[in-house]
């Protein structure tokens, strides 16, 4: 063959992307394969919807190329992303541009089979086989070292993160350190293979890309093809089902192992307890390591940072719950009784008709019975119709039967407290506890009712000129729930309250940012040491511009904070009943 | 022959024959069962126990006194809510526990 | 041989010492940051198990320390030791030299707002031990409106991780007995109940006192935490404990519900403590050298301790730690 098409250095490159791609097709037909009928249909559906489509596009480019994300959070980071992803995409792209616009021009034609062989592997040895033009020679080399630029920074990332603002990383095996090492050598070899032309240079290239590809199905560095599709599914609005079928096992592929969900933790308080976060659970359940994974679903507070903070937006609560549910409990709940038991919720609803208010304390509220007076001197002092659902204990929202996978167990809960709040006529439901909220919002069907949570209900009161409240000189700082928080954006709301009432002070970790009191009821496993840690941890996050006082939104924080606090800490309620 | 009365099978607690096997396993990963005061808190805010028997104390005294039947039908009426877990003084996981039993 | 002791605090540990150190030849003075001597004791109305007047065992003490060098309102603000002993200054500016610190600062009653499913500061009826028994002294207290169900809650802020006090306050259980008696006496057609987990009767007359409290004054006794307590449409507390003897959980009404506070570390001497270099134990509270032969020595040496501020203690346990400083402190000074 001419030497100009071909040369045997090209082989392992070309071994290596055939293995790739082979492998790459056989894990898409079985991603989709895997996926509920009703699900595949949608993915399909979602491909040609152009609303979708559009979504696609931008994130395809916006996440898989540029890490919008990561940019947001950490640019140096971002960064060092881009400059090797995007940079990467870049000669690829220029490479079949310079294929297709320079070879026919330098007179290398090459028919057929052979012809489609040769432009397979010719865009990525260009220069060795051909002439580029001053343009497109400056294009190369402007994007060769823009990675190269990245690759230094992920040196240096590798031997001291924290001068890039990272403060633990994940630790990795031999496959992943070997890989890593081939990634970082590509480039340089290429560089110098293309200024010198020393064959040895070309090989070193050539196997540098058979190594990364041969080993890229078993390393994290699998998520460059994967995440494309993960993208795609989540447009299509799949949820998880199965721990690692379908398109969980899509999300799994997709987690690059970036660790930026490690700082992002709340359990991160110290070394050992790093070790439960969101990118181990994945590695771990990518390795199909059932037990450790399993442990670590049972140990997260599931409070979603690790969700948010993702550049990739992987939905790992989701899949920490589905593995859950993957492991049988023997508890055949028997819930009859609570049919039984319907009059004595019913008996109260006889002494006021129709109210326009229902207000639901849930379980937790119980136990912090400030807030529950609170919210009554508020409805009372609004001139409210109110009538309180759960005064005398109620029929729990089903949300722990929900988190412990039980999900038929949960569904006769909430089958029972829809029919209650059906016949009391009301239409709004308020709930002080953020957890009853997301249930009743989310496995909820209560057409005609406004549900909200009542830092929104008194938010809308102060708005609506229902209540007059007098401004003190208290410094406030407001710690953000995870479920009413990241969960569901309520993040202003409460401030604007807040304002009303004194003076807002910002805490470290703000909004979405905000770090879980550490009582979460998520988790299963963790001990009260360990809980006390993260509370403390947080205490200090809020304590960043010494307010005053502590305000929250959850019966669950209040109680948690109250053990840690330096200062007092109380519900919104209770703050804006104390200036009515 | 009939005597006019039968034997009854003594109601005590054969503590000489227990099975503890369940209570023992419990134990290796909650070390925290044996801490437990009978304080009754888990029982009383018990959200399940509003309608029905439920009764965590009870439940771990049932394991030790071979009445593990008893103890499993109980969890049964669970709603795993964990405001026992809140409450308790002792500090101890009682959802966690309540779903080991189940494993 | 005058030297000077500093005793910090000025209740029933820090004025028995004082006496007795008076008595050995050494200059105690004493440092109490409220308005007068006595501590918490000078609160008390009757001491148990045998209904004791606390004024009387009170005045006792006042009259012994009579000679004693005294500074009311007044805290110490610093403290340096060097060869010479210890050197404090006083927030009202003196200067004190001392061969020796006696650390008697007592307790802080557990601050009952903290436990806040049981209502205080939230309901009206619900009120601390403390406030029943100025109640017993004043006999005013609008709370207290002939009530008919009357009902005490044991270990409120002890043996509680959730508040982070593991350890038994051990005198609530016998206060609590004498406490239902006494209201039996001023309400006797009052239902009286009390809501345990262990009765620790650890003293002798305890027992005869828990005795007492069934047979004459018909106290109820109900082992189970109260865990919820709510307020109904008329204002009364309604509980929910378990019944933990009969195996059901329980709600009941009341008129007035008593917490039975735990005693906590005095932590305004934190700052001092810190300076001298003593540590706190496990339960928060001053580490002494250890509980047998050391229990009135410190990490620090010269600094001693008496009293509540090392562990919770009856009024009988801090007067014999009173008086076993004094001869740890003149040992000290003659070694």
């Amino acid at each position: 063959m001419n030497s100009q098409i071909f040369h045997p250095f090209v082989l392992p490159f070309v071994l290596g992307m055939a293995f790739v791609l082979t492998y790459c097709l056989v894990g898409l037909v079985r991603v989709i394969s895997q996926l509920p009928k009703d699900d595949r249909k949608k993915f399909w559906h979602s491909l040609v919807t152009p609303k979708t489509a559009w979504a696609n596009i931008r994130d395809l480019f916006g996440d898989c190329l540029f890490h919008v994300k990561i940019w947001k959070r950490n640019p140096v980071l971002g960064y060092m992303h881009t400059a090797i992803a995007f940079g990467w995409f870049m000669i690829i792209v220029i490479g079949h541009v310079m294929l297709f616009t320079l070879k026919p021009l330098q007179g290398i034609e090459v028919e057929g089979l052979q012809g489609m062989f040769t432009n397979f592997y010719y865009p990525i040895f260009f220069k060795y086989f051909a002439e580029e033009t001053p343009v497109f020679a400056f294009l190369m080399d402007f994007f060769l070292l823009m990675i190269i630029s990245g690759i230094l920074i992920a040196v240096v990332k590798k031997i001291h993160s924290k001068i890039v603002g990272v403060k633990r990383v994940m630790h990795f095996g031999f496959a992943d350190s070997l890989i890593r090492f081939a990634l970082w050598t590509i480039f340089p070899f290429r560089l110098i293979a293309e200024k010198t032309n020393i064959m040895a240079f070309w090989w070193l290239y050539s196997i540098d890309l058979l190594i990364f590809m041969c080993m890229l199905p078993f390393t994290r560095y699998m998520h460059i093809p994967t995440e494309a599709l993960f993208i795609l599914l989540r447009h299509a609005g799949i949820k998880v089902t199965e721990p690692r079928k379908g398109y969980a096992l899509a999300e799994l592929y997709s987690c690059p192992s970036c660790g930026l969900c490690i700082d992002a933790c709340p359990m991160s308080v110290n070394d050992k307890m790093s070790g439960n976060t969101s990118a181990y659970f994945m590695k771990k359940l990518r390795n199909k390591d059932t037990e450790e994974s399993q442990r670590i679903a049972e140990t997260c507070l599931m409070c979603g940072k690790c969700v948010m903070i993702c550049p990739l937006s992987i939905e790992s609560c989701d899949i920490k719950f589905s593995q859950r549910a993957s492991v049988p409990y023997n508890i055949n709940s028997d819930h009859s009784y609570l049919f039984c038991h319907s009059e004595r919720s019913e008996e109260s609803q006889t002494n006021n008709q129709k109210p326009r208010v229902l207000y639901f304390a849930g379980c937790m509220t119980q136990l912090t019975p400030k807030i529950m007076r609170a919210m009554k001197q508020i409805m009372e002092a609004a001139d409210e119709e109110y009538q309180f659902m759960d005064e005398n204990g109620g029929i729990c929202c089903g949300r722990p039967m929900m988190l412990s996978g039980k999900t038929a167990e949960a569904k006769a809960m909430v089958e029972k407290n829809t029919e209650l709040i059906k016949k009391s006529g009301a239409t709004k439901l308020v709930l002080s506890c953020p957890i009853c909220y997301k249930v009743f919002k989310e496995e909820y069907h209560l057409e005609g009712i406004e549900i909200q949570h009542h830092t929104q209900y008194i938010d809308d009161l102060v708005k609506a000129g229902k209540l007059k409240l007098n401004k003190g000189d208290v410094n406030y700082v407001y710690h953000d729930p995870c479920e009413l928080g990241r969960a569901f954006g309520v993040y202003d709301e409460p401030r604007e309250v807040l304002e009303n009432v004194g003076n807002l002070k910002k805490a470290k970790s703000e909004k979405e940012l905000s770090i879980c009191c550490g009582g979460s009821l998520g988790s299963f496993t963790l001990t009260q040491q360990e809980r006390d840690e993260i509370t403390a941890n947080s205490v200090n996050d809020l304590m960043f511009n010494n307010p005053d006082e502590i305000v929250t939104a959850c019966p669950l924080c209040l109680k948690t904070f109250a053990r840690k606090s330096p200062v007092k800490v109380k519900d919104i309620a209770e703050v804006t009943a104390e200036s009515l | 022959m009939d005597f006019g009365f039968c034997l009854s099978p003594s109601s005590h607690v054969k503590m000489d024959s227990v099975d503890l096997t369940t209570f023992n396993r419990l134990k290796e990963t909650n070390p925290d069962v044996n801490t437990c005061i009978a304080c009754g808190s888990c029982t009383a805010t018990c959200t399940a126990g509003n309608f029905t028997e439920m009764s965590f104390r009870r439940l771990l005294l049932m394991l030790q006194r071979g009445k593990e039947d008893e103890a499993k039908k109980m969890i049964q009426r669970c709603m795993l809510c964990g405001k026992c877990t809140l409450v308790c003084p002792r500090g101890i996981n009682i959802r966690k526990i309540l779903l080991d039993i189940t494993r | 041989m005058k030297e000077n002791i500093l005793i910090i605090g000025g209740g029933a540990a820090g004025m028995e010492a004082a006496t007795q150190l008076q008595k050995m030849g050494l200059t105690p003075i004493i440092i109490e940051k409220s308005e007068t001597l006595g501590g918490h004791i000078a609160q008390w109305d009757r001491l148990f198990p045998a209904f004791h007047p606390a004024k009387d065992v009170v005045d006792k003490m006042l009259d012994q320390v009579k000679g004693v060098k005294t500074y009311l309102n007044t805290e110490v603000i610093d403290i340096q030791k060097d060869n010479d002993g210890f050197h404090a200054v006083l927030s009202n500016k003196q200067k004190i030299d001392a061969k020796a610190v006696i650390l008697a600062t007592g307790f802080d009653i557990f601050k009952a707002e903290r436990k806040q499913e049981y209502g205080y500061g939230i309901y009206n009826n619900v009120m601390t031990s403390v406030e029943l028994e100025k109640f017993f002294r004043t006999g005013k207290d609008e709370r207290i409106n002939n009530p008919k169900k009357i009902g005490f809650v044991h270990c409120v802020g002890a043996r509680d991780v959730k508040v982070c006090n593991t350890y038994c306050s051990k005198v609530c259980c016998t206060t609590a007995l004498k406490q239902a008696c006494e209201i039996k006496e001023v309400f006797p057609d009052a239902e009286v109940y009390t809501f345990y987990m262990d009765l620790r009767m650890f003293g002798p007359g305890y027992e005869d006192l828990y005795l007492k409290t069934q047979k004459d004054f018909d106290v109820k006794c109900v082992r189970g935490r109260v865990c919820e307590v709510s307020e109904d449409m008329d204002g009364k507390l309604v509980i929910k404990a378990e019944d933990t003897l009969f195996g059901k959980p329980l709600k009941m009404t009341l008129d007035v519900l008593i917490l039975m506070c735990a005693m906590e570390k005095n932590k305004s001497i934190n700052p001092i403590q810190q300076k001298l270099g003593i540590t706190d134990n496990s339960d928060g509270f001053m580490q002494n050298k250890d509980m047998y032969l050391g229990m009135n020595s410190t990490a620090q040496d010269g600094v001693f301790v008496a009293g509540a501020c090392t562990a919770p203690k009856s009024l009988p346990d801090t007067i014999g730690e009173a008086r076993s400083v004094a001869t740890q402190v003149y040992n000290y000074i003659n070694r």
